[in-house]
């Protein structure tokens, strides 16, 4: 390159730069395309004022220590009048974007579809594991049954009147019975190789069957959770202590309970719980039939001759079981009046369980 | 079972009202039904008579009738066809007040000014006899209080006795019970009749076992007419209605003290003998229903010389009873074994208060004493003389003591109860125990055949004691951890996936109809039927959760629904050589719009076969090898549920060979069946018990590159009938282990393109974790998918 030789030839060149850069327009550009033109022809490459920096190194050293800032402070000028000059123009630019760029924020959401779960199954999940905190295994057994695991092993021999609280479906041409309760599933595992004379603890959730005509409140399809615990030196004080503090984890701490005797052929002695209802502050209502309690389970002692039957020393061990209707509880969760509506599917009902979704 | 309150005053005074008798019975575990007040609930009617009857001048069905009360004559008008001048009726004066508080005032009727009314049973709250008013008769005076007349009011309770307690199926029996439970004293009862007459009617009972105890009395020169009053108004207060004074006497005792009896006509038995025997198969009886009953061999029945006039302890004959015109009535009393008569009872479909209590068990050493209590009232109220008992045997009931401790009764109630009030509360009901608190025998009564342990002994003292007395108590028991199945385990992983994927959670019932199957062309042969539907529409177990799901589809479509999607975990049925067996399914369905917004049609297209495909590959993720096939395809079982789905657009998902899932659309004619056709609808049924015995693999992090991958997009033309899996297994199979990805991102058909061809963009991600790839390998990777591409799927670069 051909050296700029003195001192007095930048100056001049200088002073030309200094002039071209006042008169470029910064001010006067209307868009960032404009001001991005004027910027690469004032500080490109071949632009004068890079020119006139390199030509800095040319300079006696003298020179260059007072010429080398003036250079500099004349780009660094020119960047801060360009860089002002594009804040304000992006500011305008995003100003008329954002008047531009208004949607209409009441329109509805869009969102992912969404399942949910049958109030029946969080209704189950919700009983049974308040159980299972409580050390209880969740057991399960098939719902076409044998005579002797639904009526006999549970001491409700044939031709006995206990079976007509038991109304039953008989399968065709086989020797067999859909079950009218899940006490099935405790006789299997009572029954179960190795379980025999051992601690027991096990929930029993699941469909049960009933040959009994269907209305507002009476399924011949339905589900329960029942219960059993058999360990040494245990009695009906332990069953007490285990379902209130089911019930309280259920319905709330300050539920109050009623153990009225009863009868069911597999427990002795036996009992019905009620709660107290919460409807009404105790006063009667239709939810509680008027009496001021709700019926919410039933439960005993098991029968030693149920033990027995299962080939269990009944000396030794005792036990005590208990039955719950999910439909009833979930009808009186969510204020559900007909049980039937828990198996029509209407999407108008599903949709509103809403809060116990996974 | 119904009690009066009056009935039982006559057995024990507790000095209880209605609200709270029934507080003590539920304390003692009897569920109250309810309480209804029978008698006068009304004040201010009084007897009248109709002097005289005109028709209303402005109404056809109304009459105006001129009525006497003994003091004054009153215009009234009134409604009931059965009234006419002469009657003797109830009169509600001005200020009468009815059942309900409905208060009698003088007004004006169509014109014509009524001052009072003249009133039916009904409208006193009465149990009613004839349609229209009450014509009472002669004998009551003009004048007189009608709520007098009547005797006091009655609380009757309709009380749920448990299938334990037979022995309180009557006033008597509950009241020894109320009697021990609250230490009361019992009335004492008559039982016994003059035996006067020498005749005897003989009796052979053949079954000994089944029939322990039979006794017959003769009673003659009985004459059979109304009861009296007293009588009437006890069993209607039950809710009985009287015949005649034999039978009646019969009804009351059963409800008085527990122990059902049987009256015989005498002169209708032929042969002159009873015989308790077993029935001959094809025996015909006539029942006191009407009908003709055909036994079966073998169930006991009481027989004359010729045939079955009774079913023992079920029901009498018609041939036999009791009518006007007896003189000589055989009364029965007898003990027969609780299974013969409910087997009896189950075989012919006939049940009576009589069989209800012998299935439960009735009393043995009653039946002697209950039957003299009935034959002194029948002679009371019909004359006649009776003769001995015939009896078959002497009554022996054996009570089987129970030899415990009250340390045993308090370890099973997990109670602390005092040994006095232990000891004093069994002695309440069985006055004969002995021994001590350490050990005792106790002998229950004969009419307690539920105590027969220690555990039923213990529910005594929790009854009697109260179990609100027995603590909570929430001991640490044996440490166990709490499991769930693998079912179950299966069921949530499925539930939490498919509700992601916005499917909600739908049960149907297990059960069909025939019709519904044959609906869904699906085969009912192969399952197990109910053989006792409650209809039609429960015959038959279902092969599949599908069908539940259609019809749910089908009422959600018809109640304005656009979209639907359902899935269900449950149980399908199946039948094979007489075995039955069932398995865990989950299914689904899609139909209509993905998202829920219709504004903004372009992002929610309509669910077709990918989402359902989408369903069961998250169901099948962690399931290990599954291959996929067309049905028909491959040597695998078919499933019941195959019919429902499109023959061709659906595959079936095979792990080693076995069905797992079938997913696709629903075949047209199935749709037709069920209102969806043009609904588009997408479908999935799998065996959850497959996915149950595979759990999911817990996630294990893999490191993944640093480094930038190289992506290249190739658009290719094929046959239009060519699957886009051909392509993508073609790529995965050319060897090339820097082939991270494969995707397909457009699939079109139409303008631009050679007839029979379409157009499939793919997308392919190449990297290797230990460095970039340069260009010239990308490149070369390509060229090697391309040229197999080529040779096998007939694929060309898109120009």
């Amino acid at each position: 390159m051909e050296p700029t030789t003195n001192r007095a030839a930048w100056d001049q060149a200088h002073a030309r730069v200094e002039s071209a850069l006042r008169g470029a327009g910064v001010a006067q550009c209307a868009d960032l395309l404009q001001l991005e033109e004027v910027r690469v022809r004032f500080l490109g490459r071949k632009s004068e004022l890079t020119e006139l920096l390199k030509s800095l190194k040319d300079l006696p050293l003298d020179d260059k220590k007072e010429a080398g800032p003036k250079g500099q402070a004349l780009k660094t000028s020119f960047e801060e009048a360009l860089e002002a000059r594009r804040a304000t123009l992006e500011e305008a630019g995003d100003a008329a974007a954002l008047a531009q760029d208004a949607i209409d924020l009441s329109l509805p959401s869009v969102r992912p579809p969404r399942g949910r779960l049958h109030p029946l199954t969080t209704t189950m999940h919700s009983i049974a594991d308040i159980f299972q905190r409580m050390g209880y295994s969740w057991a399960e057994g098939p719902f076409i049954e044998d005579e002797r695991h639904n009526f006999s092993a549970l001491n409700i021999p044939e031709d006995h009147p206990a079976r007509d609280s038991h109304d039953t479906f008989y399968l065709s041409g086989l020797d067999r019975l859909l079950r009218t309760h899940t006490s099935t599933v405790q006789v299997r595992e009572m029954e179960k190789p190795g379980a025999k004379n051992k601690p027991l603890r096990v929930v029993c959730p699941g469909r049960v069957f009933r040959h009994e005509q269907i209305d507002a409140t009476h399924s011949a399809i339905f589900a329960q959770v029942e219960g059993l615990v058999i360990d040494e030196g245990i009695g009906f004080a332990d069953l007490k202590g285990h379902l209130q503090a089911f019930l309280e984890h259920l319905l709330g701490a300050e539920t109050k309970t009623r153990f009225r005797p009863s009868y069911f052929p597999f427990t002795e002695p036996s009992t019905e719980v009620d709660v107290k209802c919460f409807f009404c502050p105790g006063t009667g209502c239709p939810a509680c039939k008027h009496t001021g309690w709700i019926e919410i389970l039933g439960a005993g002692v098991v029968n030693p001759k149920v033990l027995a039957a299962a080939g269990w020393d009944a000396e030794k061990w005792n036990g005590f079981a208990f039955g719950i209707g999910v439909e009833r509880v979930a009808m009186l969760k969510h204020h559900v009046r007909d049980i039937r509506d828990f198996y029509i599917n209407d999407l108008r009902f599903l949709k509103q369980f809403d809060e116990d979704l996974v | 079972m119904k009690i009066s309150s009056n009935w039982l005053k006559e057995h024990i005074d507790l000095g209880l009202s209605a609200p709270e008798l029934s507080a003590a019975l539920l304390k003692l575990g009897f569920e109250i039904a309810g309480v209804q007040r029978l008698g006068p609930t009304f004040s201010g009617v009084v007897v009248g008579k109709v002097l005289a009857k005109e028709k209303h001048p402005n109404a056809d069905k109304l009459a105006v009738c001129v009525v006497d009360d003994g003091d004054k004559q009153w215009s009234v008008v009134c409604g009931a066809p059965n009234v006419a001048a002469g009657q003797t009726i109830a009169f509600a004066r001005i200020g009468a007040i009815l059942p309900g508080n409905f208060k009698i005032e003088g007004r004006k009727l169509r014109g014509v000014e009524s001052q009072g009314m003249i009133c039916s049973r009904a409208e006193l709250g009465l149990p009613k006899d004839v349609d229209g008013i009450w014509i009472m008769g002669e004998g009551p005076a003009l004048g007189a209080d009608v709520g007098s007349l009547l005797g006091p009011a009655d609380d009757v309770l309709e009380i749920e006795i448990t299938a334990n307690r037979p022995d309180c199926l009557s006033h008597r029996g509950l009241a020894r019970e109320l009697a021990a439970a609250l230490g009361k004293a019992l009335k004492p009862l008559s039982a016994s009749v003059a035996e006067t007459l020498s005749d005897a009617f003989p009796v052979v009972v053949e079954t000994p076992n089944a029939c322990p105890f039979y006794g017959l009395r003769l009673l003659a020169g009985v004459k059979v007419g109304e009861s009296p009053a007293w009588l009437k108004t006890r069993l209607e207060a039950i809710g009985l209605r009287p015949v005649n004074n034999v039978v009646d006497v019969t009804n009351y005792i059963l409800h008085d003290v527990g122990q059902p009896l049987h009256a015989f006509d005498a002169d209708k038995l032929a042969g002159g003998k009873i015989v308790v025997r077993r029935s001959k198969a094809g025996e015909k009886f006539l029942a006191l229903d009407h009908k003709e009953h055909v036994l079966p061999e073998g169930l006991l029945v009481i027989a004359d010389a010729e045939k079955p006039v009774a079913l023992a302890g079920v029901m009498g004959g018609e041939d036999s009873s009791v009518t006007a015109a007896t003189t000589r009535v055989v009364l029965e009393g007898a003990y027969f074994a609780p299974s013969e008569v409910r087997r009896a009872s189950q075989a012919t479909r006939l049940r009576s208060d009589s069989s209800y209590r012998f299935e439960r068990g009735a009393d043995l050493e009653a039946a002697r004493w209950a039957s003299a209590r009935a034959a002194a009232l029948i002679l009371q109220l019909a004359g006649g003389a009776a003769s001995k008992l015939s009896e078959s045997s002497k009554p022996t009931a054996k009570g089987v003591s129970i030899k415990t401790s009250v340390a045993r009764l308090n370890a099973i109630l997990g109670a602390d109860f005092k040994s006095e009030e232990v000891l004093d509360a069994l002695k309440r009901i069985a006055a004969d125990l002995s021994g001590n608190a350490a050990e005792f025998t106790f002998t229950p009564p004969t009419w307690r055949h539920d105590l027969a342990t220690a555990n039923d002994l213990a529910e005594e003292i929790g009854r009697f004691l109260g179990y609100d007395r027995i603590a909570y108590r929430l001991a640490p028991l044996s440490p166990q951890a709490a499991t769930i199945t693998p079912v179950e385990a299966a069921s949530r992983r499925v539930r939490a996936r498919l509700s992601a994927l916005g499917l909600t959670e739908a049960y149907n019932y297990d059960l069909l109809s025939e019709k519904s199957l044959s609906f869904a062309r699906l085969a009912a042969d192969g399952l197990p039927r109910i053989d006792n539907p409650l209809s039609e529409d429960w015959a038959v177990m279902r092969p599949s959760l599908l069908p539940g799901l259609l019809k749910n589809a089908q009422h959600n479509l018809s109640r304005g629904a656009d979209a639907v999607r359902l899935f269900e975990l449950g149980k399908a049925y199946s039948q094979k050589d007489g075995l039955a067996s069932e398995q865990w399914r989950a299914a689904g369905l899609l139909l209509g719009p993905v998202l829920d917004a219709r504004w903004q049609p372009a992002r929610s297209p309509r669910a077709s076969f990918p989402d359902a495909k989408a369903a069961v590959e998250a169901l099948l993720s962690g399931l290990g090898a599954v291959a996929w096939a067309k049905p028909g395809e491959g040597a695998a079982e078919s499933w019941v549920c195959d019919p429902l789905f499109h023959p061709t657009n659906s595959l079936r998902a095979l792990l080693d060979g076995k069905p797992v899932a079938t997913v696709g659309w629903l075949h047209p004619r199935a749709a037709r069946a069920f209102d969806l056709d043009r609904e588009g609808a997408v479908l999935f049924e799998a065996n959850l018990e497959t996915l149950a015995s595979h759990p999911a693999p817990r996630a294990k992090f893999q490191e993944f590159s640093p480094l930038p991958v190289s992506r290249r997009d190739l658009a290719l033309v094929v046959d239009k009938s060519l699957p886009y899996g051909r392509v993508e297994e073609t790529a995965r199979s050319c060897g090339i282990a820097e082939l991270q990805d494969l995707s397909l991102f457009d699939v079109y058909e139409g303008k631009n393109l050679p007839e029979g061809k379409k157009s499939l963009a793919i997308r392919l991600t190449f990297g290797r974790s230990d460095r970039t790839l340069l260009d010239t390998e990308v490149a070369a990777f390509v060229a090697k998918i391309m040229t197999a591409l080529t040779e096998k799927a007939g694929a060309v670069l898109r120009g």
